[in-house]
């Protein structure tokens, strides 16, 4: 059995919002929200690397978990935007934290690259213990490439978010968790070395949907846990109409959906890791059965069941208190 | 059974905008379907057409017309 001990996040400070956007591109900031329901995101200061995104979420999860980087077993790196070819974001992140020794690698996958590192940590901590999970991006720096396309640069932004999964109980136990990938559709969300985003959003949606319900659907059943038995639903933030289709389609109730996207944006392989740590802070994981699911480049997939314990008062998970 | 005809009306159930006369223009083009009602129309043509879709098959290019459609379910039933 693996548990992840607790979340962080790192948001970048600078806001950009829908009028911004709006007089670069010459719409209304209404159309922006209409098409994406995104409101604000979040945008990296010129220098904020995505190595310090992902430091900055690392020490938050650290601090919340109050464990010392010299506990860790592992660093585990899921980004599609490292600041170089090689190594990645996983070897300046673990010559930062000073703990030379442990494995460390990244997972190079836009959008699903945050759950796949969680995937790797769980198999990996039984043997390395306690693994650092991070997922991380810069996509600024991707959409600053001419020619900006307003159909991408109003979706995306900056952040990064981390968990630590070690073996044992703990206060979310992964009871199961699965990935997959299908390489038949990589080229319809690609971007080349110093190119702009290519992104067929059509096929993407379609591939998303069918996916994500097909593997959520087996997960749960093989399980014997259904869908009203979930309290809090945490995907990829990745289009606010694919998620409410999606809680439609399962049958849950809009509000388990834990929702970020309006606020950040796409923030790719960082976004389901970012909603975790706002959802504990937000005292949204209750004792029961919570769920992650993801979808991204590659094209990349996957789901977990968690479970939830009730620790009683412990101030990490608030409302447990209540 | 008339294939087209269930298409069709199968779209007409759900659609957006009315559908264009013409069965060879683009359904997005004309408003009638997006990405999202594209999923719920491809899983509700599933059902009434008794033809699963493998996800191979999940291009919106693949469907974006009725003739289109048509053509593709004709071959798989």
């Amino acid at each position: 059995m693996a548990s992840i001990l607790g979340f962080g996040a790192r948001l970048p400070e600078d806001v950009l919002d829908n009028a911004a956007l709006g007089r670069e591109f010459g719409v209304e900031p209404a159309w922006i929200l209409q098409m994406c329901g995104i409101e604000t995101r979040r945008v990296a200061a010129p220098g904020e690397t995505v190595v310090d995104l992902a430091e900055g979420a690392a020490r938050d999860c650290l601090e919340r978990v109050a464990m010392a980087p010299a506990d860790l077993g592992g660093i585990v790196v899921g980004t599609g935007t490292p600041h170089r070819q090689f190594p990645g974001v996983s070897a300046s992140l673990q010559q930062r934290l000073g703990v030379a020794g442990i494995p460390a690698f990244d997972i190079h996958l836009a959008s699903v690259g945050g759950f796949f590192a969680l995937a790797t940590a769980v198999e990996l901590c039984a043997r390395y213990g306690p693994i650092l999970v991070v997922g991380a991006e810069r996509m600024s720096e991707v959409m600053a490439r001419p020619p900006r396309s307003k159909e991408t640069a109003i979706l995306f932004g900056d952040g990064a978010g981390a968990c630590i999964v070690a073996p044992g109980p703990g206060p979310v136990s992964v009871v199961d968790i699965q990935m997959q990938s299908d390489g038949t559709f990589a080229d319809e969300l690609s971007l080349a070395f110093g190119g702009t985003l290519a992104m067929n959003g059509r096929a993407v949606i379609l591939q998303a949907n069918r996916k994500l319900r097909q593997s959520l659907a087996q997960l749960l059943e093989r399980n014997g846990v259904a869908a009203d038995e979930v309290g809090l639903w945490l995907f990829h933030q990745a289009n606010l109409n694919l998620l409410k289709q999606m809680a439609q389609g399962l049958g849950i109730a809009e509000e388990r959906v834990y929702l970020n996207l309006p606020r950040y944006g796409n923030t790719s392989a960082a976004s389901i890791l970012i909603a975790a740590a706002e959802a504990q802070k937000e005292g949204r994981f209750r004792p029961g059965h919570a769920v992650m699911a993801a979808f991204g480049a590659g094209m990349g997939w996957g789901s977990a069941l968690l479970a939830v314990a009730d620790t009683g008062t412990d101030p990490r998970w608030p409302t447990w208190a209540n | 059974m008339d294939i087209r005809a269930a298409i069709r009306k199968t779209i007409q159930d759900m659609a957006q905008a009315p559908l264009p006369g013409d069965d060879g223009e683009s359904l997005f083009n004309a408003g009638v379907i997006d990405s999202f009602a594209l999923v719920e129309l491809l899983s509700k043509l599933e059902a009434v057409l008794g033809v699963q879709v493998p996800d191979t098959d999940l291009m919106p290019s693949r469907f974006e017309t009725v003739n289109k459609m048509v053509a593709y379910f004709q071959q798989r039933m």
